[in-house]
């Protein structure tokens, strides 16, 4: 430690010579890092039709219909890409989903349902299934995605704003498809069907986070607000206001939470 | 100076900072090291203690590409055999390459899916002791020794832990064997059933293939209508046959019901038997106030069970032990083995018959039978005298012993209808004894004795087997005339109907004693003394008419010239002459 002691100073040379290690050291840790990454994934690292072939086949299709090997064994049904539908989008209803809203369903899956969120594949991956996914609708050829709803400033779920919910949920029959007391079993509930004809439930909130679109009240709100395209879930903005479809969401979410209480008390 | 003796200061003080950090993290690694090494699983081998053989035509997977046992080229199994014996022929599905999962340990995506397709086995495993392993006292108790032998702490058993192979990053389908990581005890005890011989769970799979109508069947077609022998006889390396998917409930696996979807039917009618009897009866009357929560060490007799389950009798080891052994009290087995304590007129003094691979008759009096007695004794009397135990055993001993001596008589007609060649069709017109024309290839002299070995060698197949044990493949298996009605009639006789009256004898239910019993067993030796009768009157009838004879010499019917009639010319015992039934181990 002779050299730290003054007499030599800190010369320009072993400055130098730091610097040149603590470089190389960045280097290789960095290189390696690299090199460790790529041996990780380098197995099998699909892109592209590929991809969808090996994982989202087996339930889509490879023509991407829904009719994958693996499609009598699902309920609900795998979805059928053909004609452009897509459930849950942060776009004005009817409209193709926006990139981000495809990327977001891979990624986090559909809850209550066998998509299962596919965040084990790296974002690269699922960017390169957008283009197979459009691919099999000519949909996307004469129509563009519209632009995401902004969600204003959440209401607070107080009592009031639930009884809100609670009275449009009358007003606005609700309770024909998803039941009086929230279950699904409202009167119109056993005979609806979807667009391809296959029966469907309508959602039971006391099951409480299964939502399809994810369970925070911003994502219950975007059902409201956007519709669920292919289903006979419609959209609320024009008929509800801001406020009213905020009210709509505290009110849902407090059915799953009376069961919860109830089970608790049990 | 000054700038230099700064840098110089802080230099020393970061280069303190690091030693102490780097000291810390020697310190922290050295602990983590001290303190457990990296988990590895180890599982028991199910077949430990078998003969070197046994795995590689039992065990070692193959998937559907060929069968098991010694007839493994015989037969194909067919695809639903991956789910009944998977650790032999399961194949991962190809539909969905599951690799990437089990790569990356994403152990929380499999319910994502699953919950989906198969809600029932998911929903079924969050009420099971995997989703919660301290879900009651008891199973916290359990789960700490099951923690402290394995050296693991046990947070949840999930569907990666029994489901997903790392080592060859596919799925698997569990068995025996993978359960044995953390429940390595029981699967010993159920393992030990090998050392008390046939029939029992562990060597259940060898009963499926290794009788050569299995393999036969395969050949003619029939093979589908093995599918009901594949569901039972699987248990041999599964341990879900009585801890049903995904619950995996010992309660649940402590009652009668859990034995009775394979101990049912003619041929051991232990659901009927025992659910009819005044123990099946209470129990399904007061079925609400037995504790099957309790393990069987503990249960009060009384207060937890007024009456016994089948798991109560037959886990029973004596002096209060209870294991995964249900055959080390067997003493009459499954009621197939002649008892040595008789006379025989028949063939059947013979049995059995120079085959080395086969249990030889029972000594229902030898130490170890009268040790199992014992504890027969030691159960009985939790309710009942010991006089009254041993008064019901010994007249079931009779029974046996009678129905036995009826056996007899009627092999008797038929070794006489062998011998006397007019049994018809005779031995050389018919087909072959199942699989019979690869016997001799497939099993050396050493271990089926010589004259068996040579019966089939010389006769191709073409040998008469009657009785106990081998017999019995008229229950499974009509060939070309072979066996002819009287085989068959007697086959049921001592298969169904001895069988039957020997488990309403054990099982204490009067009706299935006689009704099912005895009583059908003499009704059969009237039809085959009528038999008897018609046949040597044909025989004699066409003697007279044969032309050129004059009546005085006995038409054979054994007119192929490649196949000699009746064994017992050539040295070769009747009746029952071989049997892969029984390994001797």
């Amino acid at each position: 430690m002779a050299y730290l002691n003054g007499k030599k100073g800190i010369s320009g040379k072993s400055n130098m010579f730091w610097k040149s290690f603590l470089f190389s050291a960045i280097v290789a840790v960095f290189v390696s890092m690299l090199c460790l990454g790529n041996f990780a994934s380098a197995g099998d690292r699909l892109e592209g039709k590929d991809l969808y072939n090996k994982y989202c086949a087996p339930c889509h299709g490879e023509e991407g219909d829904g009719y994958g090997p693996l499609y009598g064994a699902l309920y609900p049904k795998p979805r059928d890409f053909t004609k452009g539908q897509y459930k849950i989008r942060t776009n004005a209803t009817g409209s193709l989903p926006t990139d981000a809203d495809l990327i977001h369903v891979i990624s986090v899956g559909v809850h209550g349902t066998s998509m299962m969120p596919w965040d084990i594949l790296d974002i690269d991956q699922i960017k390169s299934l957008l283009p197979v996914l459009k691919s099999f609708s000519e949909a996307w050829q004469f129509r563009k995605p519209e632009a995401s709803v902004v969600v204003g400033n959440e209401l607070r779920a107080t009592q009031k704003t639930i009884a809100r919910g609670r009275e449009l949920y009358q007003q606005k029959e609700c309770f024909k498809c998803h039941g009086e007391t929230g279950n699904g079993d409202g009167p119109s509930s056993y005979d609806l069907e979807d667009e391809w004809e296959i029966p469907i439930l309508p959602y039971d909130f006391t099951r409480g986070d299964k939502f399809k679109g994810g369970a925070t009240n911003k994502d219950i709100y975007m059902r409201f607000t956007t519709g669920m395209n292919g289903t006979p879930m419609p959209s609320f903005a024009n008929e509800l206001s801001d406020e009213d479809r905020w009210c709509m969401v505290h009110y849902v979410k407090s059915l799953g939470e009376q069961k919860s209480t109830k089970e608790h008390a049990e | 100076m000054n700038y230099a003796k700064k840098l110089m200061l802080f230099l020393t003080m970061a280069l303190l900072v690091v030693a102490i950090q780097f000291s810390g993290l020697v310190q922290a690694h050295e602990e983590k090291g001290a303190d457990k090494e990296p988990y590895v699983a180890k599982t028991m081998d199910i077949y430990e203690g078998f003969p070197d053989w046994y795995s590689p035509i039992f065990k070692d997977n193959v998937g559907l590409s060929e069968g098991a046992g010694l007839f493994k080229d015989y037969y194909k199994p067919m695809a639903m055999q991956m789910y009944m014996s998977p650790m032999r022929h399961y194949e991962p599905m190809d539909i969905l390459d599951h690799s990437l999962f089990i790569e990356k340990g994403r152990r929380d995506l499999c319910i994502r899916c699953h919950d989906g397709i198969n809600t029932g086995a998911v929903d079924d495993w969050k009420g099971s002791a995997h989703f919660n392993p301290r879900k009651t006292d008891l199973i916290a108790r359990k789960t700490k020794v099951i923690e402290e032998s394995i050296g693991r702490e046990i947070v949840n058993v999930d569907c990666f832990d029994c489901h997903a192979d790392t080592v060859k990053n596919e799925i698997r389908m569990p068995n025996a064997e993978i359960c044995s990581e953390c429940h390595e005890r029981q699967v010993r005890q159920f393992n030990s059933e090998k050392d008390h011989g046939r029939p029992n769970h562990i060597q259940a799979m060898e009963a499926n293939v290794l009788v050569p109508w299995y393999a036969e069947a395969s050949r003619r077609g029939w093979q589908a209508g093995n599918g009901g022998c594949d569901m039972c006889h699987g248990i041999s390396t599964k341990c879900d046959p009585c801890h049903t998917r995904h619950s995996f409930s010992a309660a649940e696996a402590r009652q009668p019901k859990a034995c009775m979807t394979c101990h049912m039917g003619p041929d051991h009618p232990d659901s009927e038997s025992y659910g009819e009897s005044k123990h099946g009866i209470i129990l399904e009357m007061e079925g609400e106030e037995y504790n099957f929560d309790k393990p069987l060490a503990h249960v009060q007799v009384g207060e937890d069970y007024r009456t016994p389950t089948c798991q109560f009798c037959h886990m029973y080891q004596g002096g209060g032990r209870f294991t995964h052994n249900f055959v080390s009290k067997g003493i009459w087995r499954m009621g197939t083995v002649p008892p040595s304590n008789i006379e025989y007129e028949s063939s059947l003094k013979d049995y059995p018959y120079g085959i080395n691979i086969i249990a030889p008759k029972i000594d229902l009096y030898s130490d170890e039978n009268l040790d199992k007695r014992d504890k027969w004794i030691e159960v009985c009397s939790n309710c009942h005298s010991p006089r009254f135990a041993t008064t019901w055993l010994e007249q079931l001993d009779q029974y046996m012993f009678q129905a036995f001596k009826i056996t007899d008589s009627a092999q008797l007609i038929i070794d006489k209808l062998i011998a006397d060649d007019i049994l018809y069709p005779s031995v050389g017109e018919r087909d072959i004894y199942p699989l019979g024309d690869k016997i001799a290839e497939l099993l050396p002299a050493s271990l089926i004795g010589d004259g068996v070995y040579n019966a089939f060698k010389q006769l191709g197949g073409k040998v008469p087997v009657v009785g106990p044990i081998l017999g019995v493949y008229a229950m499974f298996y009509q060939g070309e005339n072979n066996p002819s009605l009287i085989e068959t009639e007697y086959a049921k006789m001592w298969f169904w109907y001895k069988l039957q009256g020997y488990k309403g004898y054990a099982h204490a239910q009067q009706d299935v004693m006689w009704w099912w019993g005895q009583a059908p067993m003499l009704m059969q030796l009237g039809k085959i003394q009528s038999e008897n009768m018609r046949l040597r009157r044909e025989h004699a009838l066409e003697q007279g008419l044969e032309p050129g004879l004059g009546g005085a010499q006995p038409v054979s019917h054994s007119k192929s010239e490649g196949h000699k009639s009746a064994p017992t010319k050539s040295g070769i015992p009747v009746g029952n002459v071989w049997e892969v039934d029984e390994l001797d181990y």
